[in-house]
């Protein structure tokens, strides 16, 4: 699947990851975050809203993403994160790392 | 519920396989009610990381690539077995060695340590035939975790 960035402002996406963030297509996530790193986004909210499956190699990922924009100081936030997502989330004490959201308007508030 | 039994040999399809059944043992309310949805998420991220590692990094030789899936629920626990038909590897070896590497965010090395994480009796060894087999539990009364240096 394509992972499309939908621009809040010239900083900040949202980037919808749909179904899966796993082996399978997460070296087009991290293709798809560095192109919006090289327009100048520093700011992205991971909407999960859909999301059933999030692997090891998809978490890396978006710690890979988090490293980019970190010194930039961008953030990396999540968004209606789904329940196979957030045990996850909860497995790894990732939620010390990223921010999250009960929707996707709420994380697009906070970071504009 | 006795033991299910499933059988996949095209890899390239079995991930996805392997969700939808989960999905249908939700929906069909297969487990018993002691089986929250958390437990069961954490069977479906075990049997995931596996079998994407199987995927990605098995030998399989001149093998046609063959994976058995048993599931039983006793009592607080499930119990699943995923035999291969691969050369098979050292797990305990390779958990360590992860382990012992695991960086700062790491982009790899997650998935062997997410399941020992987020299981209970884990182990690989090789069975009849010449077959390998992964054993663990998943328990309702888990509240696991993984350490990663942040």
């Amino acid at each position: 699947m394509n992972f499309t960035a939908e621009p809040v402002n010239q900083e900040t996406v949202i980037i919808r990851i749909g179904k899966a963030l796993d082996f399978r297509n997460a070296s087009e996530f991290k293709s798809a975050c560095q192109e919006q790193v090289r327009k100048g986004v520093r700011n992205f909210i991971l909407d999960f809203s859909d999301t059933g499956i999030l692997d090891s190699t998809g978490l890396g990922s978006i710690f890979s993403l988090y490293r980019q924009v970190s010194p930039l100081e961008g953030q990396v936030v999540f968004a209606s994160v789904s329940r196979p997502v957030q045990v996850v989330v909860q497995l790894t004490r990732t939620y010390k790392v990223f921010r999250q959201f009960p929707t996707v308007d709420a994380a697009r508030e906070a970071l504009t | 519920m006795d033991v299910v039994q499933y059988r996949f040999s095209d890899l390239n399809a079995m991930i996805d396989r392997v969700h939808t059944l989960v999905d249908h043992w939700k929906a069909e309310g297969v487990f018993p009610e002691v089986f929250e949805d958390t437990t069961l998420h954490m069977l479906r991220l075990a049997i995931h990381e596996w079998v994407a590692n199987l995927v990605q990094h098995a030998d399989f030789e001149d093998r046609k690539p063959q994976i058995l899936i048993d599931i039983k629920p006793n009592g607080r626990k499930v119990f699943c077995a995923i035999k291969d038909n691969s050369a098979g590897f050292d797990l305990d070896t390779n958990l360590r060695i992860r382990e012992s590497m695991l960086q700062r965010l790491p982009d790899r090395g997650m998935g062997l340590l997410m399941i020992e994480a987020c299981t209970e009796h884990l182990s690989y060894s090789r069975v009849d035939s010449g077959w390998h087999c992964l054993e663990f539990s998943v328990s309702a009364d888990q509240d696991p975790w993984l350490h990663i240096p942040f």
